[in-house]
């Protein structure tokens, strides 16, 4: 009960004061654990003009355990799966590193963040990671590449 | 304390309260400070407790994360804004931080029921046990499962729920709704409307006034003088016709600007106000000083001392003399200059005129000294002369005398050599008869001016 409340203020927080580039609203006005977020490509990054789907899970015990994170659109990015799912790798959304005190904005503007400064170091699809440590070049191309087909 | 004592200790549940208010539902009326909201529930909190790291929870919020975080086997757990490993808990915080959090301005939660208060959050639950009279309160018919606002159950105590038949509307009402029912909501109560003479339902009343095409309205420019009072049918074709209508825009407009104009010229006028009284003070000062430097002013000096008086006239006067200050300022600092080197004028020639004297009288006393000297050599040479024959004397006796006499002898002998050089010491008593003439007296007599 006390979760719904927390997550109805953080709903309605980012609805009302969107931060830049993000739109929030819930996949089914029932449900409050499970939401829909748009994300802006961040401009000078390959992923910019794309408009990328974010699914949002908040498990019941939300804010003791962390939400999850899955790109609905297919992106080419180090640290999202490159499968069906699209699981997002955030540091702060392990179990062992999520803070009760963490909002769910502040994942958000996060992700965003790693849309714009990948962390190759700390990859979930090695072989992007790669070429994006390597071949800097020849990732935006295939990134840029991506968003045109998949994100717009 | 340890956190098993924490976790057995709950203050929120173990309450004699028969109506808890959860204070996290309410709906809050004023703002508070974001340092105030448990990072947990986010909202204000309530019955706080602090860890050993100085971050604060709300208790219920913290017991939560500690039954989730904490392994079995280890008596800490992670501190949920920073991880810090805790194993001791203080429900005793700063009595400032609960006072904050318990004036936070909220909602009676029975709002729904009518109950329109707004108080401290602090004094919610001791207005829900006591005083809200719209609070909802068991049926005391003990078959009967509905609930009664505490106001309605007062006078005496029975079960307001049967059902009445409205004699009107034969609608089947409960009784506690039977009031309302009667006096509002029954469809068969009517109105008449007053322009148009058709009837509506009493609840529609309002509704059917403000749309009716033959209530008397005024025209959209009656603010700008259009008098015509026409019905609100006809209203459209006049207002199409009315000069006073097509002109309203530009006279918005107008207004807008005038008042835009009104403010400015009040902050000018507040500037005016502070510049004039700048202007005062300056000339208050001014005139201080006037009066000082009239008074120091040599009183001969006329020509100043109207000027003085023309500035004390001034002040009384409008400032259209407000320059007279700047002048006078100007011609009293000319005149105490002028003053000033009289002053040094006269200061050199006092100069000079002292040196002159101390000079003069310099020359006499030299003058004085150089008789006073040549007076002393002559008195020592005649001195010498005379004393020279007596020691001639004195020393040819001693030797006739000779040793008989020796011990007397030497003594004298002793003495007026001594006694030779010096006239001041031949003026001693013992010398008795051998006492010359003191040629001092008559040295002194000649020298005189």
């Amino acid at each position: 009960m006390g979760s719904q409340k927390r997550i109805a203020k953080e709903l309605h927080e980012l609805v009302e004061s969107p931060p830049e580039g993000i739109t929030v609203k819930l996949a089914d006005e029932d449900n409050l654990y499970e939401w829909r977020v748009f994300m802006d490509g961040p401009e000078g990054s390959p992923y910019q003009n794309g408009k990328f789907q974010i699914k949002l899970v908040l498990p019941t015990e939300y804010p003791f355990k962390p939400p999850t994170v899955s790109f609905a659109t297919k992106i080419y990015h180090p640290n999202v799966t490159n499968d069906d799912k699209g699981s997002m790798c955030l540091g702060m959304l392990r179990p062992d590193e999520w803070k009760p005190s963490s909002k769910i904005g502040a994942v958000l503007q996060f992700a965003r963040q790693l849309l714009a400064e990948p962390m190759p170091d700390d990859a979930i699809e090695g072989r992007i990671a790669e070429q994006y440590k390597n071949d800097r070049k020849h990732y935006d191309e295939v990134a840029r590449e991506w968003t045109r087909k998949h994100a717009s | 304390m340890n956190i098993q004592d924490f976790l057995a200790f709950d203050p929120e549940t173990d309450t004699d309260h028969d109506m808890p208010v959860d204070l996290r539902s309410l709906d809050l009326v004023s703002g508070y400070d974001s340092h105030l909201m448990c990072p947990i529930c986010h909202c204000p909190l309530v019955e706080p407790a602090r860890l050993q790291c100085d971050h604060v929870f709300c208790q219920k919020c913290l017991r939560s994360a500690i039954t989730t975080f904490r392994s079995a086997d280890t008596d800490d757990f992670p501190c949920p804004s920073c991880r810090t490993p805790t194993s001791r808990i203080s429900t005793n915080v700063p009595r400032l931080l609960i006072n904050m959090c318990d004036e936070i301005q909220v909602r009676c939660p029975f709002l729904a029921e009518g109950c329109q208060e707004i108080l401290p959050r602090g004094h919610i639950q001791s207005h829900v046990d006591r005083y809200c009279g719209y609070r909802l309160m068991p049926c005391p018919e003990e078959s009967c499962d509905k609930k009664t606002r505490k106001k309605d159950l007062q006078p005496e105590e029975r079960c307001l729920h049967g059902y009445y038949q409205c004699s009107r509307c034969e609608q089947d009402v409960m009784e506690q709704d039977y009031e309302d029912h009667e006096k509002e909501l029954c469809p068969s109560l009517e109105a008449t409307c007053v322009d148009c003479g058709t009837t509506v339902p009493q609840r529609e009343l309002q509704g059917h006034v403000d749309q009716c095409p033959e209530v008397l309205s005024p025209c959209m420019a009656s603010k700008y003088g259009c008098t015509t009072k026409i019905r609100r049918g006809e209203l459209a074709t006049h207002e199409q016709s009315c000069p006073l209508v097509s002109i309203a825009p530009y006279f918005e407009a107008q207004n807008t600007r005038l008042d835009s104009l009104e403010l400015k010229t009040r902050h000018l006028q507040q500037r005016n106000e502070i510049f004039e009284d700048g202007l005062a003070n300056i000339r208050s000062t001014l005139l201080e000083s006037a009066r000082t430097g009239g008074r120091l002013g040599h009183s001969g000096e006329s020509g100043q001392q109207n000027q003085a008086d023309d500035i004390d006239d001034s002040t009384g006067m409008s400032p259209i003399s407000s320059s007279n200050p700047t002048t006078y300022l100007l011609s009293l600092h000319e005149s105490l200059r002028e003053e000033v080197s009289q002053m040094t004028h006269a200061l050199t020639d006092l100069d000079a005129r002292a040196s002159m004297t101390i000079m003069n009288e310099c020359l006499r006393i030299k003058e004085d000294m150089a008789h006073t000297n040549a007076a002393v050599n002559s008195v020592r040479m005649q001195v010498q002369w005379l004393m020279n024959p007596r020691l001639h004397n004195s020393t040819r006796t001693g030797n006739m005398r000779g040793a008989s006499t020796a011990g007397n002898d030497t003594t004298r002998t002793q003495f007026t050599s001594t006694s030779a050089p010096g006239p001041s010491q031949s003026a001693g008593p013992s010398l008795g008869p051998l006492r010359p003439r003191r040629p001092s007296d008559s040295g002194r007599e000649g020298t005189k001016l």
